[in-house]
């Protein structure tokens, strides 16, 4: 997923009911989107499907495998996995949607920036590749290490490690839109070049960014996880996907269940945007279809 | 990185009575002493020869032992180089270079008789200016230098006697000069004249050092020129007989705990001197394996700061204290591995005692709402910091759990020691924070009490604390001191100062071949031989 | 060709400046002081400052820096505080441990990646091109760590298959490493398959959509002659630039990696470094890692525009 390569006149230039009836005709995108809507409403309506308080611990039903009680067996503090799953999927998801907004922002300042205002271009771009040159997760731990852990942090760390790539696409897709001659007709016919910038190159340049933020969403959930296994994640007692993980690894061979289920929800869950995200591009960006 | 309080261990699960049917147990309940699970063949012959690897958890950060308190380096300098005084089985110290001490009528000043006879590994006669150069030595660039802080002048009045004169009475000296937390080993003259980690490392222990390869492994093997300290009878703590069996002995750097258990299982080490608690489990019913447990290895303490509100209000601290379930805390944080004890000494230690323990793990949440009534609580977010070890994080996990029952609001802020130590010794940013005590206890009353004299721990000065020390280091009469230290726990517990939430302990496992091991907090390869086959 | 790859190295060489002032930059902010692992609670400030002013850290930050970029000039990354040695030494004794991880899994994820997108284009929209892609997509969501921790709980704890963690170099015994680094490869390969072999099914598929493979099939080439003398050294050429990147994902993939089995990488080299404030061995890590990244992404760029000539007017 190196440089990508927008073709306006077939994707958002499109009128919107037609990108919607392919979205509707796409199978990734609809798998994609009924996992991720169900992973969604499980999350919302936590507090009431959940059957246990997630924080509640209590070492008279500590390690307790699953059974009719606990479905999903219960961690060292005694508290029950599928409790706590169904909380810890509100903080992963939401570690990940708002990383993927942060980078969405950041991303498109920093690439529209380059894209657009020429003179800025090599500077920005060659911080970016720096940037680029510390393997992402590396540099998420080192900057979440340096800020502390907390949930803010987290994403911090996670957003500062994607948006380089992020700030990559938008450039790259403002570059071809700039040169368009719809944008060239704006310019002639007096508009300032912000407002070129934001009324024309970018909206024509959201294709590739939304596919890419829906990956970012995805990748975001993996990396906390990782974050959390490293020990730099969200606090406790909270629970995330990760950091029920990793808890779970000291125990893992007396009660595999702490550390297994939540690997499974995590991959459902990135599973689904993955799916999303090439429904997305298929259809948002063609190009790059597979 | 853990610093020496990190001693502790990831183990885990089940009641001590339920282990102790598993495990068989020889009870000899002495100071900061272990349990034998199994019971060692008595009757094998000693071997000669042989050599031991033993897996360690991180590289010692220097071998100079006078410059670092780190449990890493203290478990193998304190085979290369030995003190004037040690500590016995029970944590005595007991003459070890010196013959023994005489103390003057006044109690300032001390005159050591050297023993005679003693070599250094270079092949040198120990005398009394290799004490005196090392003792001023350690003055300067000691790890610990306060432990020699009560030294007015230290000089060699023959060639094998030094007198230490004291600026006033130090009934703690002893213990002082025979601490193990960072040895005050006796070193020959001329390295003793050089800075801090430039010496060679030449001892009178009963191992010389061999190599210390960075990131791998530090080797010593036995020292052929040892002298066996006459006076001693049998192994003894970390006096005694230091008779050694072995050819030489390895102590590989292995932080992975993974990587550890897999050597220990390939053969590759003969020793670990920390298990987590399922894989001692496993190991245990393997006949190749023998489980040790060392219980008590240390307190585990949630301390309070007392330099802002709301933990500065003894009403508040006292609410506290009353709900908290202890047991629950321990059992989370160190399942199978330990004690319910709320003494601020080991049990066997000799000023132990129970006084004022009736306010340990109260578990009364009606008392503690009562309590918090009277405090100036508001119901405000309160910071509980906590390092990354599992078992600290966990304490601070079940605490809050705990507290948020009786209303106190606390948000858990975990980071890695260095960064919660540098937080946790500054008057603000903190209300909790939960760790391990290991070395002070072992050491005794004085090292227990140090850590709250002038505030230094709940970053506010208790006079009444301040005032037992001094009257604890200046009193020689032992049934005095014991009273004053029987004040300080029931001042511990009147005022909440602290809080103690239980002993526990660490698992170590070695191969069966390994004979005659006898688990401590600081594995001792003297004594052990190796079965040939 | 000549401009292109002096202005390529130039464009190198300004990313390399950027990257040593930003190495050296993170541990500033760092909280946490790396005399804390030395010392315990007891220690005074007195002690403290001591070995602030042994290990060079009241130094200002200039100094600092100034003497930081003397030295990684002469290559010398500095002398690492807690191993007591020259992290350029760390390093490279860590570096065969790294290498050797991630080019296994290199090997594995190519192999299994390409011939799996060969497999899949080949077959396209039929049941075996459905199976690779579901089976690239789920690569691609499954959690690394995770996955090797199952891997553990299966082929080592159970089965006893692999050691559960640990690694042997391949001097001191070749099967010995084999069995510590097939299961740590293996997790490290996964995610790395499922993007190759959706890579190399996409250009396969273009490819074969071109005039020339028309014309060969015109001629009445069977199938898979076409596949293997057309299409697929034409569809390689796009895989090769993703090499570059997929280099830099088994790096960075390989820092958690090692974790997971206790291999004692550089990555884990750099996460010890980074939990105890040890600051030479965080910059010199980062720098040496980013260094690694930038070299395999020039080399990739340059190999590129030799056997593509397009790229070299961009």
């Amino acid at each position: 997923m190196s440089a990508v390569i927008s073709d306006p006149a077939t994707a958002s230039q499109s009128p919107t009911w037609h990108v919607a009836s392919r979205l509707v005709h796409n199978r990734s995108f609809m798998i994609g989107a009924g996992l991720v809507l169900a992973i969604a409403l499980l999350t919302l309506f936590a507090g009431w499907l959940a059957p246990f308080d997630p924080l509640r611990s209590s070492f008279r039903t500590r390690l307790r495998p699953p059974d009719a009680t606990y479905w999903l067996g219960t961690d060292h503090f005694g508290r029950d996995i599928l409790s706590r799953l169904l909380f810890g999927a509100r903080i992963s998801l939401t570690i990940g949607l708002l990383t993927a907004l942060a980078t969405g922002v950041a991303g498109t300042l920093i690439g529209a920036t380059a894209g657009f205002f020429r003179p800025l271009d090599n500077p920005v771009m060659r911080l970016m590749d720096a940037l680029m040159a510390f393997p992402a997760i590396l540099l998420a731990i080192a900057v979440a290490a340096v800020l502390g852990a907390s949930v803010p942090n987290v994403i911090i760390a996670l957003a500062v490690a994607t948006t380089p790539h992020t700030a990559r696409i938008v450039r790259a897709s403002v570059l071809i839109v700039r040169e368009q001659e719809f944008v060239e007709a704006a310019r002639a016919l007096g508009a300032t070049e912000l407002r070129v910038l934001f009324r024309h190159v970018l909206p024509n340049a959201l294709g590739p960014l939304i596919v890419r933020l829906t990956y970012v969403f995805a990748t975001a959930i993996l990396a906390e996880a990782a974050l959390s296994f490293i020990g730099v994640g969200p606090p406790p007692p909270a629970p995330s996907f990760g950091s029920i993980i990793a808890q779970g690894r000291d125990f893992i061979a007396e009660a595999p269940w702490i550390t297994i289920f939540p690997g499974f929800a995590i991959m459902v869950s990135v599973l689904g945007l993955n799916l999303l995200g090439d429904g997305l591009r298929d259809v948002l960006d063609p190009r790059m279809r597979t | 990185m853990p610093g020496v309080l990190q001693e502790g261990v990831r183990p885990q699960a089940r009641t001590m009575e339920d282990e102790m049917k598993h495990w068989k147990g020889s009870g000899v309940a002495a100071l900061g002493a272990a349990l034998l699970l199994t019971v060692p063949g008595a009757a094998y012959a000693q071997s000669k020869g042989g050599d031991v690897v033993i897996g360690i958890v991180q590289a010692p950060p220097s071998l100079d032992a006078h410059v670092t308190t780190a449990q890493a380096a203290r478990n193998i300098t304190l085979h290369i180089y030995e003190t004037l005084f040690a500590r016995d089985n029970n944590a005595k110290p007991v003459p070890e270079l010196a013959e023994g001490v005489k103390i003057s009528e006044d109690g300032k000043t001390y005159v050591f008789p050297i023993r005679s006879g003693v070599k250094f590994h270079n092949g040198k006669e120990l005398d009394a200016n290799d004490v005196v150069a090392s003792l001023e030595r350690y003055r300067k660039t000691g790890a610990s230098a306060a432990l020699l802080n009560g030294i007015d002048t230290v000089r060699a009045t023959g060639p094998r006697e030094v007198t230490i004169t004291l600026k006033e009475v130090q009934s703690t000296f002893l213990d002082n000069i025979s601490s193990p937390r960072a040895p005050i080993a006796i070193y020959p003259a001329e390295e003793a004249a050089k800075p801090a980690n430039q010496i060679n490392y030449i001892g009178t222990g009963p191992f010389r050092f061999v190599e210390y390869k960075p990131d791998s492994h530090v080797k010593i093997e036995r020292f052929d020129g040892y002298v066996l300290n006459p006076n001693a009878k049998g192994r003894d703590g970390l006096a005694g007989r230091k008779e050694v069996y072995l050819d030489s002995v390895t102590f590989r750097f292995m932080p992975e705990a993974g990587a550890r258990n897999a050597a220990l299982e390939a053969g590759e080490v003969q020793l670990l001197e920390t298990v987590d608690g399922p894989t001692a489990k496993r190991l245990q019913s393997d006949k190749k394996y023998v489980v040790y447990k060392v219980l008590p290895f240390a307190f585990q303490v949630i301390k309070f700061n007392h330099a802002q509100p709301p933990t500065s209000d003894v009403n508040f601290r006292l609410a506290v204290q009353a709900a908290l379930d202890m047991e629950e805390v321990m059992a989370i944080s160190y399942p199978d591995i330990y004690q319910m004890d709320g003494a601020w000494l080991y049990p066997g230690a000799s000023f132990y005692t129970t006084a004022n323990t009736e306010r340990y793990n109260q578990a009364d949440l009606e008392a503690a709402k009562a309590l918090l009534a009277k405090s100036g609580y508001k119901g405000e977010k309160l910071t509980f910091i906590v390092d990354n070890l599992r078992a600290n994080t966990d304490t601070a996990t079940v605490v809050q759990q705990r507290l948020k029952d009786i209303g106190i609001d606390v948000e858990l802020s975990v980071a890695d020691w260095p960064t919660v130590s540098k937080i946790g010794f500054t008057p603000t940013g903190w209300s909790f924070w939960a760790h391990g005590y290991g070395i002070e206890p072992y050491e005794g009353p004085a090292s227990v009490m140090a850590p709250w004299v002038g505030g230094t721990s709940q970053q506010k000065k208790d006079e009444t604390i301040d005032q037992l020390y001094a009257a604890l280091t200046t009193t020689m009469d032992e049934g005095k001191r014991r009273q004053i230290f029987s004040d300080f726990q029931k001042h511990m517990y009147d005022n909440a100062v602290a809080m103690k939430a239980g002993n526990y302990g660490l698992f170590q496992v070695s191969n069966a071949k390994l004979k005659n091991f006898e688990p401590s907090r600081i594995p001792r390869m003297w004594g052990v031989w190796l079965e040939q086959n | 060709m000549a401009r292109f790859l002096a202005k390529r190295i130039a464009g190198a060489f300004v990313v390399l400046a950027l990257v040593s002032l930003m190495s050296f930059a993170i541990i500033w902010l760092v909280p946490g002081d790396p005399t804390a692992a030395f010392l315990d609670t007891s220690a005074t400030p007195e002690q403290v400052a001591r070995l602030r002013h042994e290990l060079g850290l009241d130094q200002p930050m200039i100094i600092q820096m100034l003497d930081w970029y003397g030295r990684i000039l002469h290559g010398d990354l500095g002398h690492s505080i807690l191993l007591n040695r020259s992290v350029t030494a760390a390093i490279l004794e860590r570096l065969p441990v790294t290498l050797s991880l991630a080019g296994v899994a290199l090997t594995l994820a190519l192999i299994a990646g390409v011939s799996a997108g060969i497999v899949a284009a080949v077959n396209h929209n039929r049941w075996p091109d459905q199976v690779v892609m579901t089976a690239a997509l789920f690569g691609l969501s499954v959690p690394d760590f995770w996955l090797g921790i199952m891997l553990i709980l299966l082929l080592a704890v159970k089965f006893d298959f692999f050691p559960t963690g640990g690694y042997v170099p391949i001097s001191e015994d070749p099967l010995g490493w084999l069995d510590s680094i097939v299961m740590p490869a293996m997790t490290l390969a996964v995610i790395q398959v499922g993007f190759i072999a959706r890579m190399t099914r996409a250009s396969m598929l273009e490819v074969l959509n071109q005039d020339f493979i028309r014309t060969a099939d015109a001629k009445g080439l069977t199938r898979t002659e076409i596949m293997l003398h057309h299409g697929l050294p034409n569809a390689l050429v796009p895989v090769l630039t993703v090499a570059g990147i997929v280099a830099g994902a088994l790096l960075g993939g390989a820092v958690i990696i090692e974790q997971v089995f206790s291999i004692p990488g550089v990555g884990r080299l750099i996460i010890g470094g980074i939990l105890s404030r040890d600051y030479p061995v965080i910059q010199g890590g980062l720098l040496f890692l980013a260094v690694i990244y930038l070299g395999v992404n020039l080399a990739v760029d340059i190999l590129y525009a030799a056997v593509d000539p397009r790229v070299r007017l961009e």
